[in-house]
């Protein structure tokens, strides 16, 4: 009788040791996040204007880079140089853009960023050697040429974010 | 009302990312001879984009030959895929960056979308 009780009892408490030590497994890999916190809207000051300037009731293109490993990535941002969807336009478009460093998670490691940038064009590259957050600001303005009105419709384009590996 | 305007608050507040691992990948023997395997995994928390295209490039951006089940794949929001890539041997010195490029619809507002795009390369 006791030994049965004994039994019982070591296996209740060998049952209880199991369930008290389930582990959870897990990986941290290094990666770069790329999110979008805001689209960008252009306003259309005049006719033949679109731009993503406030002041012009257009909204600008704001996107997050996430990296957990320093000097890894590259950031490449590039503003829109045509429309990705539109109405047919009656002229060509002149187009200007740039990006801007608007804030980040660490202005020690990334306070460099926005002076060591480097501008090809529509295209700003940054080299992203602090971990943490970056959120870039694009700004986009279309203009039609000959001062003529762009047509109604909806009008999109694009802006590139990239993260490449170093 | 002010239950409408706190839910679009949050609704506009949304973040929506597109995510890849590894950063370093490795090519490894593929089960029929002459041909390297690799793997990617990539995380869509966009809501505003259900497809990726795959791509391997040398040094120059140029595009290198390479084999998948798809090279555009659908991703629903949230979800995640893995990815097995193949290359010949031969294009193994060639091979630099192997890049996930999200793929936006047409259609919408006057308003300026973000194309992302990831890349992970070999070492």
């Amino acid at each position: 009788m006791l030994r049965n009780a004994i039994v019982v009892v070591m296996s209740l408490s060998a049952l209880s040791a199991h369930s008290a030590e389930v582990p959870i497994n897990g990986t941290v890999q290094s990666r770069c996040i790329i999110t979008t916190d805001t689209a960008g809207v252009y306003g259309n000051p005049n006719a033949y204007t679109l731009t993503t300037t406030p002041a012009d009731g257009g909204q600008l293109a704001v996107v997050r880079f996430d990296v957990s490993l320093a000097d890894a990535y590259y950031a490449q941002i590039t503003a829109p140089s045509s429309f990705s969807s539109s109405p047919t336009l009656p002229d060509t478009v002149t187009w200007t853009g740039d990006t801007e460093v608007s804030a980040m998670s660490d202005a020690t490691g990334m306070g460099s960023y926005e002076t060591n940038k480097v501008e090809l064009g529509m295209m700003d590259k940054y080299d992203l050697t602090a971990t943490g957050s970056t959120w870039f600001k694009t700004s986009s303005t279309a203009t039609l040429g000959g001062s003529r009105a762009f047509p109604g419709g909806n009008y999109t384009a694009l802006v590139e974010a990239e993260c490449i590996a170093q | 009302m002010k239950r409408l305007l706190l839910t679009l608050l949050l609704v506009s507040g949304f973040a929506y990312s597109h995510e890849q691992v590894p950063t370093y990948p490795k090519w490894e023997r593929g089960i029929y001879p002459g041909v390297l395997t690799t793997t990617i995994e990539i995380f869509n928390k966009r809501n505003d984009v259900e497809f990726y295209e795959i791509g391997v490039f040398d040094k120059e951006w140029n595009p290198i030959y390479f084999v998948a089940d798809y090279k555009v794949v659908q991703l629903k929001y949230l979800s995640s895929a893995s990815i097995d890539i193949f290359i010949a041997r031969e294009n193994r010195d060639r091979a630099e960056y192997v890049c996930s490029r999200s793929k936006i619809r047409k259609g919408g507002d006057a308003r300026t979308a973000v194309s992302s795009r990831i890349c992970s390369r070999f070492k």
